[in-house]
């Protein structure tokens, strides 16, 4: 269970340049939801992700996993309970080490690093199993350096590293934008895949509509800083694309028009 | 032998430089200062009456000391890498004088690491070459351990992608702390046995110590194509003993006529082809492709 109550976030507060991104967020994400984020650009859908992950630091609110209250943790000390994907496939993993060695690295999140190998052929029979679902044959590559492989197979080897340990939430930032829609929609099926069997806790943002309402079991549409919208259950499974599309002309009251292509023709 | 024993010592050179230029990405130029201050500790100690095990540890204790005040102007007040190891090997030309009292100082009849197996008989030449063999391998294949254990790859991982290794937990600012302490450690250890091998310790010893070990480090790289940490690693090695082999003959044909004094200049030329030639190998081979898909 993961608790934002009243989170804010400004960046450079006090600067010409200040800008307000989240205002006020409450949100309460229960053990095994699928939650995707939809929202135009700057509506801060990004900075919620990275503030949950502790990249960001929250100026007012609180933020709690379970019971705790994590809001003044670092980054590193909330890697114990959060997983992460990001949008760009070079960013998730290290391009210049092998697969089994960030595999490794993913295996090592939130634990101590101490002065045992990392590799052994225990881990090594554990990553070769969680390799061969993928069906992209890197099971037999586990000494191929990671910059070898294409964008999709690094952002799928990414979703199989962010669910090697247990997580409070695995936290997805649209790791399907980068990809051609094809290698997106296997990429989605991998996701659906590990967090079904996994029974993982999901926050993702997505440009695309109809990715937003074909995954997960909630939508949430962030608009200036705020949770705008929040669907789920019956009210969710009646909603099109078309719906979601006017529920955005709704909140631009002066007749701004929705000119991102991307969330329309997202796959 | 000379030229073998300076190429293990300075192997010790190239695994520091490794370990900030290609692990952490990280480019220090302490080492200048912290391969002097490797000496001058362990020379002083030594004349002082320390024993000189004891003196050559302080020197690795001083010259990781060194890394970390260039990680810390890094890393607490972001002043850019390049200047904050410049500034601190800059410091660090004062505090060697200040170490020795003097500009150099001599270790001729002093005892050295080398002075228990002196018992053994073997003539000193060899001698110095094997102890510092073996000292080398040594530690060369103590690093390859390291960095395949967790908190080595940690290390690997700050260097190459900082952001993903924050991702999984790992804290990126405590591994460059780390990783600049051993490498200027291990520096200083090689300026601690280059002291007591040849028998003395001089002020202006390290000028260059960087682009040596970078030599070294990038003639192995050219050699040994591997991911394998053990194979990096002895190519460090390798890579300095070819580079002053190289220099060893530059310097004695003398149908070339260089002379000592023109080792600089000869370093920079075999570094830079080093670096140029791989580029131009690339784009050579970029132009034949785009040829290919032209015919």
């Amino acid at each position: 269970m993961i608790r934002c109550e009243q989170l804010k976030v400004t960046f450079n507060p006090g600067l010409a340049t200040e800008k307000r991104a989240l205002c006020g967020v409450d949100l309460s994400i229960p053990q095994g939801e699928f939650i995707t984020v939809i929202g135009s650009n700057g509506a801060g859908k990004s900075t919620l992700l990275n503030t949950i992950a502790g990249d960001i630091r929250s100026s007012g609110g609180r933020l709690y996993f379970d019971d705790r209250d994590v809001t003044a943790l670092s980054a590193a000390a909330r890697t114990r309970d959060v997983a992460r994907v990001f949008q760009d496939p070079l960013a998730g993993t290290c391009g210049e080490m092998t697969i089994e060695e960030n595999m490794a690295l993913a295996y090592g999140r939130g634990k101590r690093g101490g002065l045992k190998l990392a590799l052994n052929d225990r881990l090594r029979t554990l990553f070769r199993e969680q390799l061969s679902r993928l069906n992209l044959g890197l099971e037999d590559r586990l000494d191929a350096q990671m910059g070898l492989l294409s964008g999709g197979q690094r952002q799928s080897v990414s979703l199989l590293m962010s669910a090697l340990q247990p997580s409070k939430i695995l936290l997805l930032d649209e790791h399907t934008a980068a990809l051609d829609p094809k290698t997106a929609a296997l990429v989605m099926e991998i996701t659906d895949q590990i967090v079904t069997e996994k029974k993982l806790t999901v926050l993702m943002v997505t440009h695309s509509m109809r990715q937003a309402l074909d995954h997960g079991t909630r939508t949430l549409m962030m608009h200036e800083g705020k949770v705008a919208f929040d669907l789920a259950g019956e009210e969710r499974s009646n909603y099109g694309v078309k719906d979601l599309l006017n529920l955005f002309a709704q909140m631009r009251p002066d007749g701004e028009e929705l000119d991102d292509d991307k969330l329309l023709l997202g796959a | 032998m000379g030229t073998l024993e300076i190429g293990f010592i300075f192997g010790l050179v190239a695994l520091g430089v490794y370990l900030t230029f290609r692990v952490l990405d990280f480019p220090d130029l302490t080492v200048d200062g912290s391969f002097t201050m490797g000496a001058a500790l362990a020379a002083a100690l030594i004349i002082s009456g320390v024993n000189p095990y004891l003196a050559t540890i302080s020197a690795v204790f001083g010259g990781a000391a060194a890394g970390l005040v260039t990680a810390w102007l890094n890393l607490r007040f972001n002043i850019l890498h390049l200047l904050a190891s410049i500034l601190t090997m800059t410091a660090l030309y004062t505090i060697n004088l200040r170490i020795m009292g003097k500009p150099n100082l001599a270790l001729i009849m002093e005892p050295t690491v080398l002075s228990p197996f002196q018992s053994l008989g073997i003539p000193s030449m060899y001698l110095k070459v094997i102890f510092v063999a073996v000292v080398v391998i040594a530690i060369g294949l103590l690093l390859a351990w390291f960095l395949n254990t967790q908190y080595g790859m940690a290390m690997r991982a700050t260097g190459a992608n900082p952001r993903m290794a924050q991702a999984n937990g790992i804290v990126v600012n405590q591994k460059i702390y780390a990783g600049l302490a051993l490498s200027n450690g291990l520096v200083a250890l090689a300026g601690a046995l280059f002291a007591q091998t040849n028998g003395f310790a001089d002020s202006t010893m390290g000028v260059g110590t960087i682009v040596v070990g970078l030599a070294a480090v990038i003639v192995g790289e050219s050699l040994f194509n591997s991911r394998s940490m053990l194979v990096i690693v002895l190519s460090c090695i390798i890579g300095s003993l070819l580079y002053r082999l190289a220099i060893a003959v530059a310097l004695n044909a003398d149908f070339i006529g260089f002379t000592t004094s023109d080792l600089n200049l000869i370093t920079a030329v075999l570094v830079g082809l080093a670096l140029i030639l791989p580029q131009l190998r690339r784009e050579w081979k970029a132009r034949k492709a785009a040829k290919g898909d032209a015919a």
